[in-house]
């Protein structure tokens, strides 16, 4: 026989049967009469050719700017109304396709843009002589493998903690900001790296979550993204304090090179090398220096020595008595008056005479 | 301290080392002994350059819930 239900069981029997059999379910579709109700609660339809399904979601859960027109994929939990009509309890929502994510992006950016959450003057440097480093990523990803790689070649010494995380699907944001959370609680670490290499624009799409842009906006540890390619800019880069352009570029923004800090340090030993050889020449200079001005002025000294001696023997010369006697004088040796006997010396003779006569000459 | 701390500090000691050479503190007669010192704590931090390793902790924590 078959089960009776009164509308009511039928309805609560209904859904635990849709419960149990599409929990969960993903559906993607265009979304088609987008309306939002007392700003609390969001209702759209989402079709393809030849149905549509309609979905419901509170304003406060969507975490990604949808308009009709727009590809979504969504999960959620199908349902029977109390009136009987069937809907889909939205739980996640991510754009798909190049135009709709770009369009979502626009949007959410222009709202961000809005209120200052990319504001350049809240970015914050990275701190100097980082020791403690938290990742994010997927440890199965090859950009963290490029990330430890890197790191691992240009410096050691460091503690880094990862958290493992999806990078990419509809669980990936809420993931993420878990593990922002568990780092900014915490507190053991000076910076937070989420890292994810290159992949589609679906794949990267879990970047323009905007609970997750807005959880590394407010983020108190500064936090660097390494996320896709150069070409790929999400909102999460935008709204990060410094924005690496690949995995492999953030390691290298953290981390000096050991190999350009040996070359340094040697550079410093040979500066200080030269510094030292540099002052000898400048001593050896100074004393050369001093030794000349020495022997010029001892020589000066020597010289007016010299001429003086010179000039001395030459007066010596004219005062000299043989000089004089030469040139017919005599000199007179006695007392000089009258009767006394007196010594004549000429140049050839010596004479002994007595005076005669003395008198005062007149001139 | 941490290994990562230490490095720091040499490298920091290594530069104020280094600046005396080219300060006005300078005297000949100390440069052999200040040089000795420099090139002693260089080849220190050569060391721990090329020999320190990082080290990778993947937290248990489970962030699927």
């Amino acid at each position: 026989m078959n089960p009776k239900f009164t509308p009511t069981e039928f309805i609560t029997t209904a859904n635990q049967a849709l419960e149990y059999s599409f929990s969960g379910v993903l559906i993607e579709g265009e979304v088609a009469s987008y309306k939002t109700s007392q700003n609390k609660w969001v209702f759209f339809d989402l079709k393809d050719e030849e149905s549509s399904i309609s979905c419901f979601i509170p304003i406060w859960e969507l975490r990604t700017p949808i308009e009709d027109g727009m590809k979504i994929i969504v999960r959620g939990l199908p349902k029977l109304t109390k009136l009987g009509k069937f809907s889909i309890t939205v739980q996640k929502i991510q754009p798909v396709g190049e135009g709709s994510l770009k369009k979502a992006y626009e949007l959410l950016k222009k709202k961000l843009t809005g209120e200052g959450l990319f504001d350049p003057a809240k970015k914050r440097p990275l701190p100097e002589n980082l020791s403690k480093i938290g990742v994010i990523s997927s440890t199965q990803a090859a950009g963290y493998a490029d990330f430890i790689k890197i790191i691992n070649a240009r410096w050691g010494g460091l503690k880094i903690s990862v958290a493992h995380t999806q990078v990419q699907g509809l669980d990936a944001p809420d993931q993420i900001i878990r593990a922002l959370n568990y780092f900014n609680e915490h507190g053991d670490v000076e910076v937070i790296a989420i890292l994810r290499g290159g992949g589609s624009a679906d794949d990267l799409s879990a970047f323009n979550d905007e609970a997750l842009v807005r959880a590394i906006a407010a983020s108190k540890i500064p936090i660097i993204t390494g996320i896709g390619h150069e070409v790929d800019e999400s909102l999460a880069d935008l709204a990060a304090d410094i924005r690496a352009s690949t995995p492999s570029n953030a390691a290298e923004m953290l981390t000096k090179d050991k190999k350009s800090e040996i070359s340094k340090i040697r550079l410093l030993i040979k500066s200080s090398r030269e510094s030292i050889l540099e002052k000898i020449s400048h001593e050896q200079d100074n004393n050369t220096n001093k030794i000349k001005q020495i022997s010029r002025d001892l020589t000066s000294k020597f010289q007016q020595l010299s001429d003086y001696l010179a000039h001395q023997i030459k007066l010596l010369e004219v005062l000299n008595p043989e000089k004089v006697l030469k040139q017919g004088y005599a000199i007179l040796n006695g007392k000089i008056s009258p009767g006394e006997l007196i010594k004549i010396t000429t140049f050839k003779q010596e004479i002994k005479a007595e005076v005669k006569e003395a008198h005062e000459r007149t001139n | 301290m941490s290994e990562q701390t230490n490095l720091n500090q040499k490298i920091a000691e290594l530069d104020k080392k280094v600046e005396w050479f080219h300060s006005d503190d300078f005297k000949l007669e100390e440069a052999v002994i200040k040089y000795k010192e420099a090139t002693k704590l260089a080849k220190e931090i050569e060391k721990d350059l090329n020999e320190l390793k990082n080290e990778i902790e993947v937290l248990s924590q489970d962030f699927t819930k």
